[in-house]
C-alpha cells in the first residue's frame, strides 16, 4: 500500500517560499490579535477583530500547512460539512446560555414572579 | 464510475446465437480498471497468542467483540429479570432494596445501549463483515484494530468491576444526570460512578480506534469495481453509524471528563448551588442542563448508531431471502445518510421537560418529525421488496418480518413523543419505556438474531437448527410484544418510569395485574434466548454442513476461497466486482442469483440492473 | 497535494471531480494514503472533542451571574515592575507557530527525501513543543501560586479556573503526546527507517514511508490550530 505513494511524492512538494509566506503571515496575524488586547479595544470591534484574525489564522494553517488547499474536493468536503453540526450546536447553546442567564437573574436576583 | 466500461446497460437478448451461450460478447465488456493500491501484506500470527488472543485478523476480532458483547448482554438480561421481579411481585426478592433497583436499572440501560448493541453491531458485525463485503484482505490498520478490541475489553472489565466496589455500581439512571449522579444519597455515588465514567471514556477511546479502521477500509480499500453504490446496504448502515459514532462519542467523552472533575476535584461544571440536609455544599454556579445537552448530543446519534446497522443488515437479509432486489437501493442509501445527518439536529427532543429554553421545543419537534420521512421511506421499501418476492419463510426471514413489525410500532410511538404537547404528559412514563424498547431494543435485537442465523453458516460452516430457531423466534417475538405492548397502556394511565414500587398509589391497584403479566412474559423471553446459545453449541457439535454460499447470496462475503474464510479472505486474487449485490431472479438468467463477481459477458442475455 | 496520476482514470477538478471520486471504485480520496485519511478523520473527531469543550465553556461563561475574571489582567506578567498583558501567552503562541512552521518544512523535505534536513526539522519541532509545554507548566504554577484552583479563584467566577485548567490541560496533553511522537519520529528519520523502500514495523508487515511525517505533521498543525481557538476564546475574549 505504501508504495503507491511514490507517484504522489514527485508531485507533492511545494516551493519553500509558500511556507515562508504563510509562516510570516501567521506571525503578523498573531501580532495583530495581540494588539487587539494591547490597545484594549472593547465591544463589537474587539469581538469581530478577534474572530476575524482567528478564522484567518485557522484557515491559513488548514489550507497551506495541512495542505487542504491542494487536496481534492472529496476530502475537503468530507472534513468541512460535519462542522454544520457544530455550528448548530453553538447557535443553540448561545440561545441556551442567554435563557439560563435570564432565568438566573429573574429567579435569584429579581426574586421571581412572587 | 461507469465511464470506463459501459457494461451495465440492460443487455437484451442480442441474437439467437448468444441465447444460452457462454461465449463473451466482446472482450472489453468485462474491463475493470487496474488496482490503484498494491495488495495488502498481512501479519500472520504464529503462536496461539498472536492467532487467537492478540489477533490482527478482523474476523477473529469481530468474533471477540461479539462474544464479549453477548456476555455483557447476558448480564443486562439478568438485571432486567431482577427489575421485572421487583416490579411484578414487589418484595418477592428479599435482597432487593430501592438502591439495588436503581443500580440495576442504570446498569441495564448502559450495558444494553453502549456495551451490548453498539459493540455488537459495529465491533462485531462491522469487523467481521466490512473487509469481506468490500473485498479487502483485512482492515487497513489491523494492529490498531486489535488494540481497539482490548480497550473495549478493559472498558467492560472496569464496568463489571463496579459491581464489586463499596457502594456498588452507580444508580443514577443510564443518562447519569447531574447533580444527583455524584451526590451522596444516590447509590454508587462514590466509586460506582467513577468506574462508570472511566469505563465510558475507555470505550470511546477504543471505539475511535476501531471506527477509524471501519471508515477508512470502506473509503480507501475497496476492491476493483466496488463503487460506493455497489456496496451491500449492511456496509452502508455500519459505515454511516460509524461516522455518527466518531462525531457523537466526543460529546460523551467531554461530559464524562467534566463530570469526573466535578466528582474528584470539586469543580462545578454541572453542579448548581445545593443545600443537602440543611448544609450548603461547596458546589455552585454550574449548569445541569449543559450536561443534558452534551449527553443527548451524543445520545441521539447513539440511537441511530444502533438503528442504522440494523436497517442495513435487515435490507440485505430481506433481499436475499425473498429472492428479489432491494426496492429503491439508492433511496435506501440516501435515507441512511439523511437519517445520519439529521440525527445531529434533533437531540433536545429528549429534554422537552428539562427546563431548557422553551423556544427549542419548536425547532426540535420540527427536525424530529422530518427525520420520520426517510425512516418511513425505508419501511415502505422493505415491504415493497417483499411484495411478490419468492419469500423463503425460514428463521432469518421470520426475524426480519418481526423487525419490521416492531420497528413500525416503535417508530409510530416516536412520532407521538416527538411532539412537545404530547410528550409533556407522556414523558417519564412507561409509554417512553415501551417506545424506546420497541424501536431500539427489540427491533435491532430481531435483526441481530436474523443476522446470526444468516451468517452463522459463514462463520462456522454449519447451519443453525431451523426448528429450534423458529421456537426461539416465536417465543421472543410474541413474548416481547407481551412485554412492551401493555406498557403503552401503563404509560397512558400515567405509571411513572424508574419507580421502585408503586406502594398504595392508584397505579398500584389498576396496574398490578398487568405488571405481573409483563414480568412473567419477561422471564419467558429472557429464558428463550438461551435456546440460541444451546442451538449454537449443538450446531457446532452436530450441525448440518453448509458449504459454499448456502443461501445463494450475491455479496462478496459468500465468495471467499474457503468457508469459513481464512486470514486474507480471498485466497490468491482479490475478487473483481461487476455489479451490485442484489441481482436476484433476473429475467433470462440461468439461476435466480448473479453474484457480484459474475462478469457482464456471462450474463449478456439477461436484464440486469444498471449499477 | 496536487492531483495524483492514476492509471485508467482521468481526474477532474472541483465539484465534478468530487462527484467522480465519490462514485469511483477502490478509493474515494484519490492518491491519499490510508494513514493520512485516517489521521484526517481522527482530527475531525478530535475537533468535535475540542468544540464540545469550548461550547461548554461558552455556556458556562455566558450564563454566570458572578463576574468573569478579566483575562488580560489575570494572565499578565510583571517585567521590571511593569505589568505586560498576556506576555507569556504571546510568547507561547510564537513558539507554537514557529514549531508549526518547522513541521511544515520537515514534511516538505521528507517528501524530497532529504533525510538530514527532515530529521533536524522534526527535532526542532519537538523542541518547540517541549518549550511550549514547559511554559504552560510555568503558567499553571504561577496561577496556582496566585490562588487559582479548579474549584475556586480569587478573581471571580469559580468556573474560570475549572475551564482554564481543563481545556488548557487537555490541549497540553495533546501537545505532550505530540512531542513524544516527534522525538520518536525524529529518531526514525535519522535512523533511515524511511529510506530504501522503508523498514518494517513491529508486529506488522507495513513498511515505513515519509508519508508518516506528513501524517504526524497533520496532528501537530491541528494542535496549533486548537491553540488559535483557545488563544482567541480564552485569553483575548
Amino acid at each position: 500500500m505504501v508504495k503507491a505513494e511514490k507517484k504522489e511524492q514527485s508531485a507533492s512538494t511545494h516551493k519553500i517560499g509558500i511556507y515562508m509566506w504563510i509562516w510570516g503571515l501567521l506571525f503578523v496575524l498573531s501580532f495583530f490579535s495581540y494588539m487587539v488586547d494591547w490597545y484594549n479595544f472593547q465591544g463589537m470591534l474587539r469581538w469581530s477583530l478577534i474572530l476575524f484574525f482567528m478564522f484567518l489564522k485557522a484557515g491559513l494553517i488548514m489550507a497551506f500547512f495541512m495542505h487542504l488547499f491542494w487536496e481534492r474536493y472529496a476530502l475537503v468536503n468530507v472534513l468541512l460539512w460535519p462542522m454544520t453540526a457544530i455550528a448548530c450546536f453553538i447557535f443553540l447553546m448561545v440561545a441556551e446560555f442567554e435563557y439560563t442567564l435570564f432565568s438566573r437573574a429573574f429567579y435569584f436576583v429579581v426574586g421571581g414572579g412572587a | 464510475m461507469s465511464d470506463e466500461y459501459d457494461n451495465n446497460k440492460t443487455y437484451q437478448a442480442q441474437s439467437s446465437e448468444t441465447m444460452g451461450g457462454s461465449a463473451p460478447a466482446s472482450p472489453d465488456m468485462d474491463y475493470v480498471r487496474p488496482a490503484e493500491i498494491p495488495d495488502q501484506e498481512l501479519y500472520h500470527g504464529h503462536s496461539f497468542i498472536t492467532k487467537w488472543v492478540f489477533c490482527q485478523d478482523a474476523k477473529v476480532i469481530g468474533v471477540q467483540y461479539f462474544l464479549t458483547a453477548v456476555f455483557t448482554g447476558v448480564v443486562g438480561l439478568i438485571l432486567s429479570w431482577l427489575m421485572r421481579l421487583q416490579l411484578g411481585f414487589p418484595g418477592a426478592a428479599g435482597f432487593m432494596t430501592a438502591e439495588h433497583y436503581y443500580q440495576f436499572v442504570t446498569m441495564h440501560g448502559m450495558i444494553m445501549v453502549v456495551y451490548f448493541l453498539t459493540a455488537l453491531f459495529l465491533g462485531g458485525f462491522g469487523n467481521y463483515l466490512i473487509p469481506l463485503m468490500v473485498g479487502a484482505r483485512d482492515m487497513v490498520f489491523p494492529y490498531v484494530n486489535m488494540i481497539s478490541f482490548w480497550m473495549f475489553f478493559i472498558a467492560v472489565a472496569v464496568l463489571m468491576a463496579s459491581f464489586f466496589v463499596p457502594g456498588g455500581p452507580t444508580g443514577a439512571g443510564w443518562t447519569l444526570y447531574p447533580p444527583q449522579t455524584i451526590l451522596p444519597g444516590t447509590p454508587g455515588a462514590g466509586m460506582g460512578i467513577l468506574l462508570m465514567l472511566v469505563s465510558l471514556s475507555l470505550f470511546v477511546i477504543g471505539f475511535t480506534m476501531g471506527g477509524l479502521n471501519y471508515l477508512i477500509t470502506i473509503l480507501q480499500a475497496r476492491t476493483r469495481g466496488m463503487t460506493l453504490m455497489r456496496m451491500p446496504l449492511t456496509v452502508w448502515g455500519i459505515f454511516t453509524a460509524t461516522v455518527l459514532a466518531m462525531l457523537a462519542f466526543p460529546a460523551l467523552l467531554v461530559s464524562a471528563i467534566m463530570m469526573t472533575l466535578d466528582k474528584i476535584l470539586g469543580t462545578s461544571f454541572f453542579m448548581p448551588t445545593i443545600i443537602q440536609a440543611g448544609e450548603v455544599l461547596d458546589y455552585g454556579g454550574g449548569s445541569p442542563i449543559l450536561f443534558q445537552h452534551l449527553f443527548w448530543f451524543f445520545g441521539h446519534p447513539e440511537v441511530y448508531i444502533v438503528a442504522l446497522p440494523a436497517f442495513g443488515i435487515v435490507s440485505d437479509l430481506i433481499s436475499v431471502h425473498s429472492r428479489k432486489n432491494i426496492f429503491g437501493y439508492r433511496m435506501m442509501v440516501w435515507a441512511i445518510v439523511g437519517i445520519g445527518a439529521l440525527s445531529f439536529f434533533v437531540w433536545a427532543h429528549h429534554m422537552y421537560v428539562s427546563g431548557m429554553n422553551p423556544w427549542f421545543g419548536f425547532f426540535f419537534a420540527t427536525t424530529t418529525l422530518i427525520i420520520a420521512v426517510p425512516t418511513a421511506m425505508k419501511v415502505y421499501n422493505w415491504i415493497l421488496t417483499l411484495w411478490r418476492g419468492n419469500i423463503r419463510l425460514n428463521t432469518v426471514m421470520l426475524w426480519c418480518l418481526g423487525f419490521i413489525v416492531t420497528f413500525v410500532n416503535g417508530g409510530i410511538t416516536g412520532i407521538f413523543l416527538g411532539n412537545v404537547s404530547v410528550d409533556v404528559p407522556l414523558s417519564d412514563t412507561y409509554f417512553v419505556i415501551a417506545h424506546f424498547h420497541m424501536v431500539m431494543g427489540i427491533a435491532p435485537l430481531m435483526v441481530i438474531m436474523g443476522a446470526v442465523y444468516h451468517w452463522f453458516p459463514l462463520v462456522s460452516g454449519k447451519f443453525l437448527d431451523e426448528k429450534l430457531g423458529k421456537w426461539h423466534f416465536w417465543f421472543t417475538f410474541l413474548g416481547a410484544y407481551s412485554i412492551y405492548f401493555p406498557m403503552h397502556y401503563l404509560g397512558f394511565i400515567g405509571v411513572p418510569r424508574r419507580y421502585f414500587e408503586m406502594y398504595d398509589s392508584p397505579y398500584m391497584t389498576s396496574a398490578v395485574g398487568m405488571n405481573e403479566f409483563i414480568s412473567m412474559a419477561a422471564f419467558i423471553v429472557g429464558a428463550a434466548q438461551f435456546i440460541l446459545i444451546y442451538n449454537i453449541i449443538k450446531t457446532l457439535k452436530v450441525g448440518k454442513k453448509a458449504g459454499h454460499n448456502p443461501w445463494k447470496a450475491n455479496s462478496l462475503e459468500w465468495l471467499t476461497s474457503t468457508v469459513p474464510p481464512e486470514h486474507g479472505n480471498f485466497g490468491e486474487r482479490l475478487p473483481v466486482v461487476h455489479r451490485w449485490p442484489y441481482d436476484f431472479s433476473v429475467p433470462g438468467a440461468k439461476e435466480d442469483y448473479i453474484t457480484q463477481t459474475t462478469p457482464p459477458s456471462e450474463v449478456v442475455h439477461t436484464e440486469v440492473e444498471k449499477t | 497535494m496536487s492531483d495524483p496520476k492514476i492509471e485508467g482514470l482521468q481526474l477532474k477538478p472541483g465539484f465534478r471531480g468530487m462527484a467522480d471520486d465519490t462514485g469511483s471504485d477502490q478509493t474515494m480520496f484519490k492518491g491519499v494514503h490510508w494513514g493520512k485519511a485516517m489521521m484526517w478523520i481522527f482530527l475531525l473527531s478530535d475537533t468535535f472533542v475540542f468544540s464540545c469543550f469550548l461550547i461548554s465553556y461558552m455556556k458556562g461563561r455566558g450564563s454566570t451571574l458572578v463576574d468573569w475574571p478579566y483575562p488580560s489582567e489575570v494572565f499578565a506578567l510583571h517585567v521590571g515592575g511593569v505589568s505586560v498583558p498576556l506576555l507569556l501567552i504571546a510568547i507561547m503562541t510564537f513558539v507554537l507557530i514557529t514549531s508549526s512552521g518547522t513541521m511544515a518544512l520537515a514534511v516538505k523535505y521528507g517528501y524530497e527525501k532529504n533525510r538530514k534536513m527532515c530529521g533536524w526539522l522534526v527535532l526542532a519541532t519537538a523542541l518547540g513543543g517541549l518549550t511550549f509545554v514547559g511554559m504552560q507548566a510555568f503558567e499553571w504554577s504561577k496561577l496556582i501560586e496566585e490562588g487559582v484552583r479548579p474549584w475556586e479563584n480569587p478573581f471571580g467566577a469559580a468556573q474560570f479556573g475549572s475551564f482554564f485548567f481543563m481545556i488548557t490541560g487537555f490541549h497540553g496533553t495533546h501537545v505532550s503526546i505530540g512531542v513524544i511522537f516527534l522525538f520518536i519520529y525524529a529518531y526514525k528519520v535519522f535512523a533511515g527507517h524511511y529510506e530504501n523502500g522503508g523498514k518494517r514495523g513491529w508486529f506488522t508487515t507495513m513498511k515505513g514511508d515519509y508519508v508518516e511525517i506528513e501524517i504526524l505533521g497533520l496532528y501537530w498543525h491541528f494542535v496549533d490550530l486548537v491553540w488559535v481557538f483557545i488563544f482567541a476564546f480564552f485569553y483575548l475574549w
